[in-house]
């Protein structure tokens, strides 16, 4: 028996001294004690207080808190009853994802019963041991602040961020997102904390080859264990091939994998799924596999899977789902036997496999080699990007069991009916029978657009009638999951002296690793997303695509456009430079504005033809001009120590608002009895505050306060269809269709008012708060009269309204982003000194946490290009999957002077005016600082991550 | 869930000793923030722990009658970088811990066990090797003192016989008297890294501040174990500041050190840092110290 004190109150557990403290706090219910699975003492996530001091409860034992006094973070208030902190931290627009937010709380309340007045070093200090990666830690300062003033005075005298549209009461204003005292309190959430008792536990064998195939399978031990439910393996699946992106169907990725396969294809490849009652048992059946691989030859680079005679990573019988080529009979003769599988193209994407081709793309507008011969100077370099691991806090998790006949899946998902589509193939169910269930979603950025465990685990659930839970390790996230795709970017750009762009080619080489979710997409973003920046007449891009034996590539916030911003922004530069012009005149003189016909997008839709439309609302000049500005262009810095050397740099970035004329999405609005409202959107609120999107765009159009609208999203049963959060889409989409269904209602609320009144309804008006009015004879009905009437067994019924939304439309939105870094040119130390984020998102909805995902995704892809590496041996092992030594960037490496600015700009076809705002900050940071590293020490960067040990190399001071 | 066997926890020193001897496979746990994560890496599968944690006489910094400086093995991270003793005498050892990172590490990590594990990035190793730290050993025998350089035998191994636990570690006054340090530790981040490089260096200077009477520096991750720079400090040891001296010292440490190639860093940029560092971290000391740099 061991006895303490949790959160004030005696406690007696029978567990076994060995176990980890956090499982003791488990079995008494603390469950937003979370498990980042890090238990190295890194993310924080199960920070408690262990007699007053923070500690990591999974490296404490259970055996030495024998009388202690611990404290958790829902030791501190509810959701209806908020203490001053967590308040704050809600206010300050932190509290996003939130996997953390808990724990992020119960230090800064320890450090303020410590401290009621810390300084910005003792916040940045007590916030080094955790690790947020979705908003930054900018505004935890900030919170801090407003913690200080409401104790010293009662009330907040900062200013959390600027406000837009004076003429709306909720769209634009601050105010806290919907979900975040939920979250902050550390109340049910996740899809851990919707386990059910009888739970079995799934584990993944995973090959220790990088290319192998699996010749035989012996579980027969495995089975004889106690506990041990069932196997799966290649030769007992489903015969469904498909794959894991997220995308509208038909996607335009090929369809080239199982749920397991006979042939491997990286070091943590799906070998076998051992389903048994509890976890220890799965892992002691997992280890007692055997299994007869036949080691193949593996490629894990562009360079090696091109090369004559490579090894084919996919060597099966190729089909088309539309669209197949003539001499497609000839080129299968070629295939190898049936463990290869097939590769199923929805519809032709160019890719030839016998050459570990997945897709290829190519276009060009004007004549670049006349452009070029026509320029005073060209310039032509190759840039090369890591592979990159989102590191979301809360590692892939899926819980799946059967109830009254149906599936049901919790998940923690971007993309809720992508996810019941592929469990629909895989299971052979109808979707009906299918009810996927996304809860809160503890860090996304893409890696939760693909179905990386919910077709095994819901599998799992089909084949055995038993509920089932599957947790990826964190090891797991880095080799079997998805990551940023590698990619060698070659630019040649040509000028003319006075700072014109006469052409631009980019040959892009992107390694999707060995599956092709995302293949084409996210290295045709890289085009895309970028050339549509420059005002050039004569631009060409030639992608390819290839398959590799590395761990998986796939959808990572800013998808390729972080990749191919790079290059081209570094190009610029260096053609300024080479042409002897400023490259801030240069930015100015080939950008984009409004109306400038956009031709190059012709080829670049997403594997058929792109609309060719004009640039919209655009704020990319006024966004150029205030960074400039405020890091003092042209202005030369210089340090007291003559080893650190001083450079500025920026580069200017855009991305979409969803993929028009491809996402769809759907809302439906209704009144309830009270007068009170319920929308359900097919949205999938990532901790973005989409769903707080949804309430506020409600909020203005039917004039109810925010609190008399609930949002009910990403639930496959109650919502309507939704393609899902990504490429930018849920404020433009989700958004828009909130909007669409909120007007409906509006309509239905004035007729019924004008029925119920015998008026007419273009007389009537919605008045705050929730009333409609007469013009006419002064009339005034209250939602709640409107609804208690026609609900009434006389009435015409409840009143809901759908709305759905298309759109040809595409908003983009802009912005540039500047860095000042400081070079010491004698140990190779780069320190970003100042960063600034100038972004034009059309009117920022929740403004205080559009600042904190720009300043989120400014962070992590400061990230990027500074650490970020997964690396391989020989073998096509990650060497370093583990957040210590894979190298995220936490509150020490965020520059000491970071801002984010929204530049206003009205768009003509988003939600009162908005456009995306997340993931084209992940595209500024790795130019802005390769271009100041140039301004300080004269070297082009031009490899990720820009190390300390590339920077003396290229400075001659190391070989 | 770890794959621990037994876990048992000893009452005072005398008692872990005894546990030790009756577990001989037993491995000694003291804040755990080492030997938790290599059990959770799975290796040391099975094992059975004796926990000192509790044994607070091993907590604490005091100067002994001796006039050494006696920390307590158990002290952890952020003790020792608050403790009045260490910032009057060593403050150089309470920034180096400090930068382990993260205050949930820093309360739990022991300065016992950042030395027992015998790891040559360890934060406090290149600094308690440049002050010439006594080890204090206590086993069945009684108590040994073991100078820290030979307490490194190889990397991860220690001089820690059966059923020994380390109790104390001690700076002599002939150490710290008078002596001046400085500590960078080179990383790719700052916080939760594991040091690329890590270079203390400390100088006791002659009565007009112009001569260097002694200095001392150590390293981490330059060879499988912390090491000194022996050939360097002979040659700068009564030599005049000047800068001359100052950068002939630092690329005399190359005869010292042997870093290694890894995928954190090239042998080539451990050996040009190491060179820097040491240029660095001197002259910090000598400014510490209340030298100037004649010509």
């Amino acid at each position: 028996m061991i006895s303490c004190i949790i959160n004030g109150k005696k406690r007696s557990f029978d567990i076994e001294p060995t176990r980890r403290l956090r499982d003791m706090l488990l079995m008494n219910g603390n469950f937003a004690v979370r498990d980042s699975d890090d238990a190295e003492g890194f993310c924080g996530s199960d920070t408690v207080l262990l007699d007053g001091t923070p500690v990591f409860s999974n490296l404490v034992l259970a055996g030495e808190v024998e009388g202690c006094e611990i404290r958790t973070p829902d030791s501190l208030g509810n959701s209806m009853n908020l203490t001053v902190v967590q308040q704050a931290l809600v206010d300050a627009g932190v509290v996003q994802s939130a996997y953390n937010a808990p724990a992020a709380a119960l230090l800064m309340t320890w450090l303020f019963e410590n401290n009621p007045s810390p300084t910005r070093e003792e916040v940045k200090d007590v916030l080094s041991g955790i690790f947020i990666r979705d908003a930054g830690y900018e505004h935890y300062y900030l919170a801090a602040e407003l913690i200080k003033e409401k104790l010293a005075g009662g009330e907040y005298k900062t200013e959390i961020a600027p406000e837009f549209r004076p003429n709306l009461r909720a769209v634009g204003k601050v105010m806290p997102k919907i979900d975040a005292p939920q979250l902050v309190s550390g109340e049910r959430a996740f899809v851990e904390d919707y386990v059910d008792d009888d739970t079995c536990y799934m584990v993944v064998l995973r090959s220790p080859y990088a290319c192998a195939y699996v010749n035989k399978i012996d579980t027969s031990k495995a089975e004889a264990l106690p506990g041990v439910v069932k196997i799966i393996t290649a030769y007992n699946c489903p015969d469904v091939t498909y794959m894991s992106a997220g995308q509208g169907n038909p996607e335009p990725s090929p369809h080239d994998r199982k749920l397991l396969n006979k042939k491997v294809r990286h070091v943590g490849d799906r070998v076998a799924a051992v389903i048994a009652e509890t976890l220890e048992e799965a892992i002691r059946a997992r280890d007692l596999i055997e299994v007869e691989y036949e080691p193949l030859g593996a490629v894990f680079t562009v360079e090696e899977a091109m090369a004559e005679g490579a090894p084919l990573v996919h060597n099966g019988i190729v089909e088309y789902r539309a669209g197949a080529p003539d001499d497609l009979e000839e080129y299968n003769s070629k295939a190898g036997d049936e463990r290869e599988g097939k590769v199923v193209y929805q519809f032709p994407l160019h890719g030839d496999i016998r050459h570990n081709i997945a897709a290829a793309n190519h276009g060009f507008i004007g004549d670049v080699d006349k452009a070029f011969a026509e320029a005073d100077a060209v310039v032509e370099a190759t840039y090369q990007t890591s592979q990159i691991q989102h590191t979301p806090l809360e590692t892939h998790i899926c819980f799946s069991k059967l109830e009254n006949g149906r599936l049901i899946i919790y998940a923690s998902t971007q993309v809720p009916y992508h996810v019941r589509r592929i469990v629909s193939w895989v299971t052979g169910l109808s979707e009906n029978k299918i009810h996927v269930i996304k809860t809160r979603v503890g860090g996304g950025y893409g890696s939760k657009q693909d179905i990386l465990v919910e077709d095994l685990t819901a599998y799992a659930t089909f084949a055995t009638g038993r509920p089932v839970l599957y947790h990826n390790t964190r090891e797991e996230e880095f080799i079997a999951n998805s990551t940023r795709h590698p990619m060698r970017v070659h630019v040649k750009m040509g000028g003319k002296k006075d700072g014109s762009i006469t052409g631009i080619y980019l040959k892009v080489d992107a390694n999707t690793g060995p599956y092709g979710n995302h293949a084409l997409t996210v290295p045709m973003n890289s085009c895309s997303k970028t050339l549509p920046l420059f005002k050039c007449d004569n631009m060409k891009y030639d992608l390819t695509i290839y398959y590799t034996n590395t761990p998986p590539a796939g959808a990572y916030q800013g998808y390729g456009t972080p990749k191919g911003t790079y290059g081209l922004m570094m190009a610029m530069c260096e053609l300024a430079d080479k042409l002897g012009v400023d490259y801030k005149e240069m930015v100015l003189k080939n950008h984009v504005e409004e109306g400038y016909m956009l031709e190059i997008l012709k080829g670049l839709g997403e594997g058929r033809e792109g609309n060719v439309v004009p640039v919209g609302s655009c704020g990319l000049r006024e966004a150029v001009e205030k960074g400039c500005e405020m890091i003092e262009w042209g202005k030369r810095e210089e340090s007291d120590d003559p080893d650190w050397k001083i450079g500025k740099g920026f580069a200017m970035i855009m991305q979409g608002s969803g993929l028009p004329g491809l996402d769809h999405a759907n809302a439906i609005c209704k009144l309830e009895m009270d007068g009170s409202i319920i929308v359900t959107s097919g949205a999938a609120d990532i901790g973005t505050g989409l769903d707080t999107i949804i309430a506020k765009v409600t909020s203005d159009i039917l004039c109810i306060p925010i609190d008399k609208i609930t949002v009910i999203s990403g639930d496959t049963d109650s919502g309507a269809f939704d393609t899902g959060s990504y490429a930018s889409s849920g404020t433009f989409f989700s958004g828009n269709a909130a909007v669409v269904a909120a007007s409906n209602l509006r309509k239905k609320i004035i007729e019924e008012a004008a029925y119920q009144s015998c008026e007419d309804a273009e007389d009537f008006e919605l008045e705050w708060p929730g009333k409609v009015v007469s013009r006419k004879t002064g009339k005034v009905l209250t939602f709640y009269e409107i609804i208690h009437t026609s609900t009434s067994g006389t009435g015409r019924g409840h009143l809901i309204a759908p709305g759905s939304f298309t759109t040809a439309a595409s908003s983009v939105p802009y912005g540039a982003h500047f860095a000042q870094v400081a070079v010491n040119v004698r140990t190779g130390e780069i320190k970003v000194q100042k960063f600034y984020a100038i972004q034009d998102a059309g009117t920022p909805i929740n403004p205080e946490a559009a600042l904190c995902q720009m300043y989120g995704a400014s962070l992590k892809s400061i990230g990027h290009t500074l650490y970020e590496d997964m690396i391989l041996d020989k073998d096509g092992r990650c060497v370093n999957a583990n957040m210590t030594d894979y190298g995220v960037p936490m509150i020490s490496e965020q520059p000491d002077d970071f801002k984010a600015v929204l530049i206003d700009v009205n768009d003509d076809h988003g939600p009162f005016g908005a456009k995306s705002i997340s993931e084209i900050a992940c595209n500024g940071a790795a130019p802005a600082i390769g271009n100041a590293i140039h301004d300080a020490c004269g070297v082009w960067m031009r490899s990720w991550p820009m190390t300390p040990e590339k920077l003396l190399r290229e400075l001659g001071k190391i070989k | 869930m770890y794959d621990i066997k037994a876990l048992y926890e000893a009452e005072s020193v005398q008692d872990a000793i005894r546990l030790l001897q009756e577990h001989p496979e037993a491995q000694v746990l003291a804040g755990g923030s080492d030997v938790l994560v290599q059990i959770r890496e799975g290796r040391r599968a099975g094992v059975e722990l004796v926990s000192i944690y509790m044994l607070d006489e091993l907590r604490g910094v005091t100067i002994d009658e001796d006039e050494n400086i006696r920390i307590g093995s158990l002290t952890s991270f952020s003790h020792i970088t608050n403790d009045p003793i260490i910032q009057k005498y060593i403050n150089v050892l309470g920034e180096a811990v400090d930068m382990v990172g993260g205050p949930q590490i820093r309360a739990i990590g022991t300065i016992g066990g950042n030395t027992c594990n015998g790891v040559t990035s360890a934060d406090s190793a290149s600094t308690l090797m440049a002050w010439d730290a006594i080890i204090e050993i206590t086993g069945p025998e009684g108590v040994r003192r073991v100078p820290i350089r030979d307490f490194y035998i190889k990397a991860k191994v220690v001089d820690l016989r059966p059923a020994e636990i380390q109790t104390a570690i001690l700076i002599p006054k002939e150490s710290y008297d008078r002596c001046f340090g400085h500590y960078i530790k080179y990383s790719m981040r700052n916080a939760l890294d594991i040091a690329t490089t890590g270079c203390s260096v400390n100088v006791r200077l002659s009565e007009d501040r112009k001569t260097i009477e002694r200095v001392r520096i150590g390293y981490g991750v330059a060879a499988p174990v912390p090491v000194r720079a022996y050939t360097a400090e002979e040659f700068l040891n009564g030599k005049e500041i000047t800068d001359a001296n100052i950068k002939e010292f630092a690329e005399t440490v190359l005869n010292d050190i042997n870093p290694r190639d890894s995928w954190r860093a090239g042998k080539a940029l451990r050996r040009h840092i190491s060179v820097v560092m040491a240029e660095r971290a001197l002259r910090e000391s000598i400014s510490l110290a209340g030298g100037v740099v004649n010509g």
